[in-house]
């Protein structure tokens, strides 16, 4: 790419990182520019450091990267925490009335509230509206779409507060445009077709609309809350019932007893959260009620890093519960994968009637990435495979078959009577203790898998498929591995990418095929033991030579991996 | 009336002379009497000798795990509000696996029924003290007595407006029998409990013990069950005598009314239809 400009927006929480960097991503996505930005907050309301980075390229981004061309500091620890990933001709806007302290290179632009904007009930609208204008001027992108955007933003506050906020940003604007500089955006070319800029859990949260969600419970908990947000601000206007629970204990029962009824439902949780849940997921393993489960992992062990990221409680979502029964866990790796993902999971769940996760993380779950139009499918296929209309015969809901589906119906559509158990039970849905029985029905359950296992492959592949070094990884790393990867391939140095999306029932042939001839095998995963190597060696033995592994709490970065692999590539 | 025959399920498998016996026999009476067909109801139990309720019934059943009937109940109900819903649990799956379910529901108002077997005993674990044992029942567990005091907990239905509260006795099916129907027919958070005495763990709260203090608040001279000071008292009275009856009533909006989503006829009758383009709209 011709264009690859990173922008870091850092600030105390409350004031307003996020206000400057939705409108300016959506502004320059807007202009044809291809964004990515990703998230990084504490666990507070006001205070503490907060920041994101927004890349802006020429060609589309799959990844975050590290380094900084512009740094936007609303105070002083923005300054002191990130100036050393100023690039040489790197340039700094910041907050005069904040920051005092700066490094000696790079060019500066001072924000001061007496030449944005004098009126002084109005100094934190200068300062944000001021930023976002004179990123813009320095850009040389127009700021037509931000007035918009602001008019929308602000309108509710009255025409005084959106004449504010324009007046900021064109004064803004003017003071970037004189600073000049090397990092023109001017010569962009516009998108032949309207992208979007879409979150890993906005994403997500469609695809579960798509597939006919009706139902939707939970108890509030970072990363995974985005999801209920995302489909709650949407009930109304698609006809979801959205119940928040008094613990994720009722979140999984309400959303459990709604699907028994019939309906499309989803729960879901974090770590501790999905904890409380683990009780009531073999409640659906045991009565084969269909139900997808997002759990959006944030790093543990406990309380652990609340609003940090983690692919760690993959082996937990695999072997939760007490006993054998079937379930599937779905892993994706960008928004188009989160929407898709989330479509199949409610017609995998109702097909095999059986729990189905949705395996997320902070990083997905915060990550904007643009996307066009054609990277979702024009149509989602809702297979809702339920028996309607009268039965044959005496109507058995564990009737014993072949592929071990039995006909699901709905209780209060019609003279048959749904029997569901957490006991062990009869084909007709009575608890029982006879052991034969209890043989047959477990039998029964667990023979779904050979099907299930059949359907899912999932695997995505990048670089030349016979490179003797395969980089393995699986759910949100996607990005991050196949950018380093083509670095890799760029250096002289065949690597191959192969990503897992479908984890579980694990395909094992799908992988060992993507492995064919790689003679050097590296797992790249955000967890501190190496999950999902382990479960690698299990389903094929075969074992990676060598891990690479982030457990900070911080997103996996190309130039992570790239140094994570000194030494083994 | 429908026949009683049209319920009938498997052969129960609780202990002879076991208070669920009296409670089943009442319930079905009130179903037939009401003439709410097998096909329309759904049963969700939890786990203990309660939870077996169903099974032992005709109807469509979600047995599902210890404490957590309320909030499964209550998801069945919001996706079909047609069918007739009925949560059956213990007491200590109710009052003590399952208790911050029971303030939920409680503001919640679903409108179905919830019946609670009181017997004041862990009876299918073999006898510990349960949320509404005696102080100072002596147990394998708590040989010394239990050193708590019980549960009111109709005293705490009644302090949250609970829509409808209400306690019958297992060894006065006629009465219940009506109690099962008011309960059944009330448009709102019903909470039925019954004095189910347990003839194998529990030698104090015996059927004689019951008979000799249960009293029904109707026949108290000018008894309102809407005034909530009154009803909280009764809520309350333990030992010498016991209120059975209807306790209190209060008219409340049903969750399925604060649904906007549900006037549009039961969840699972809707057919959504959402086209892929319009849900990604908001992100260009």
């Amino acid at each position: 790419m011709a264009i690859d400009f990173n922008i870091l927006i850092g600030g105390a929480a409350g004031q307003g990182v996020h206000a400057i960097t939705t409108p300016l991503a959506k502004t320059l996505v807007r202009q044809g520019c291809q964004v990515l930005f990703v998230q990084s907050y504490e666990s507070r309301i006001r205070g503490g450091h907060l920041f994101n980075r927004i890349r802006v390229a020429d060609a589309p981004l799959i990844s975050s990267r590290e380094g900084v061309d512009l740094l936007v500091a609303l105070n002083q620890e923005t300054v002191h925490l990130h100036q050393g990933e100023l690039a040489p001709d790197g340039v700094i806007i910041y907050d005069a009335s904040q920051v005092r302290d700066l490094p000696t290179r790079g060019l500066k632009l001072p924000l001061e509230t007496a030449t944005l904007l004098p009126e002084k009930q109005a100094a934190e609208i200068a300062v944000n509206a001021g930023a976002s204008g004179a990123i813009l001027g320095l850009l040389q992108v127009s700021l037509v779409p931000m007035m918009g955007l602001l008019l929308e933003a602000f309108a509710d506050k009255g025409t005084e507060v959106v004449g504010w906020n324009h007046r900021a940003a064109a004064a803004g604007y003017k003071l970037g445009a004189a600073l000049g500089n090397g990092h023109s955006l001017a010569g962009i070319t516009p998108a032949p077709a309207p992208r979007l800029l879409i979150s890993g859990h906005e994403a997500l949260a469609l695809g579960a609309l798509a597939a006919g969600l009706q139902f939707i419970s939970g108890y509030p908990m970072t990363p995974w809350s985005s999801v209920l947000n995302a489909v709650g601000q949407r009930a109304a206007r698609w006809g979801v019932v959205v119940e928040q629970a008094e613990d994720e204990i009722a979140a999984i029962n309400l959303a459990l007893g709604a699907s028994f009824a019939g309906v499309r439902a989803m729960t879901g949780s974090s770590g501790g959260g999905f904890s409380l849940m683990v009780e009531t997921l073999g409640l659906a393993g045991c009565s084969e009620t269909p139900l997808v489960i997002v759990e959006a992992q944030r790093p543990g062990p406990s309380t652990g890093l609340p609003t940090r990221t983690e692919q760690g409680d993959l082996s937990f979502v695999l072997y939760a519960g007490q006993g054998d029964f079937p379930r599937a866990v779905l892993a994706p790796g960008t928004p188009a994968q989160g929407f898709a993902l989330a479509a199949r999971a409610f017609n995998l769940a109702e097909r095999y009637q059986l729990p189905v996760f949705l395996l997320t993380d902070q990083y997905l779950a915060d990550v904007n990435f643009t996307h066009e139009a054609g990277d979702f499918p024009e149509k989602v296929e809702i297979q809702r495979a339920l028996k309607l209309g009268p039965a044959a015969a005496v109507y058995e809901r564990y009737a014993i078959t072949a592929d071990g589906v039995s006909p699901r119906r709905l209780p209060g559509f019609g003279p048959e009577l749904v029997v569901a158990d957490s006991d062990e039970h009869t084909p007709d849905g009575h608890l029982t203790e006879d052991l034969l029985v209890r043989v047959q029905m477990h039998d029964k359950r667990l023979r779904k898998l050979k099907k299930l296992g059949r359907e899912l492959t999932g695997i995505s592949t990048s670089g030349p498929a016979a490179a003797p070094l395969a980089l393995v990884c699986w759910g949100s790393s996607l990005g991050p591995v196949t950018e380093a990867v083509a670095r890799l391939n760029e250096a002289g140095a065949p690597a191959r990418m192969v990503h897992l999306s479908e984890l579980w029932p694990f395909p094992a042939m799908a992988v060992a095929k993507a492995l064919k001839g790689a003679n050097k095998l590296v797992m790249v995963e955000m967890n501190a033991t190496g999950q999902a190597d382990r479960l690698l060696r299990q389903e094929t033995g075969i074992a990676a030579d060598h891990l690479v592994l982030r457990y900070d709490g911080a997103p996996f970065t190309p130039e992570y991996i790239l140094r994570g692999l000194e030494g083994h590539a | 009336m429908l026949p009683l025959d049209l319920y009938q399920g498997l052969p129960a498998a609780w202990c002879p002379g076991c208070g669920n016996f009296g409670m089943l026999k009442a319930f079905k009476q009130a179903l037939a009497e009401l003439e709410i067909k097998p096909e329309g109801l759904l049963m969700v139990s939890g786990i203990g000798q309660s939870g077996k309720f169903p099974h032992y019934l005709r109807c469509n059943t979600f047995n599902g795990i210890h404490g957590r009937t309320l909030p499964l109940a209550t998801g069945a109900r919001l996706a079909n509000h047609e069918m007739a819903v009925v949560a059956e649990a213990g007491d200590g799956d109710c009052y003590g696996e399952g208790g911050n379910h029971l303030l939920a529901t409680l503001r919640r108002n679903p409108n179905l029924t919830l019946v609670v077997h009181n017997n004041q005993v862990y009876a299918l674990t073999k006898g510990q003290a349960s949320p509404t044992t005696d102080q100072g029942f002596k147990t394998l567990l708590q040989p010394d007595g239990v050193a708590y005091p019980p549960l009111h907990a109709l005293a705490l239905a009644v302090s949250q407006d609970c829509s409808w509260v209400g306690r019958g006795f297992a060894g006065m099916e006629e009465h219940l029998t009506g109690l099962y129907k008011e309960a059944l027919s009330h448009r709102g958070f019903a909470l039925l409990e019954v004095l189910q005495p347990c003839v194998t763990f529990n030698r104090i709260n015996t059927y004689q013990w019951f008979q000799a203090r249960v009293y029904q608040v109707e026949e108290e001279a000018g008894y309102d069950p809407e005034n909530e000071i009154w009803a909280f008292q009764k809520g309350r009275e333990w030992g010498e005598r016991i209120p059975i009856g209807l306790i209190f009533k209060r008219p409340r909006p049903l969750l399925e009314e604060i649904h906007p989503v549900l006037g549009a006829g039961p969840l699972v009758r809707q057919q959504p239809q959402r086209p892929v383009k319009e849900l990604l709209a908001d992100f260009f």
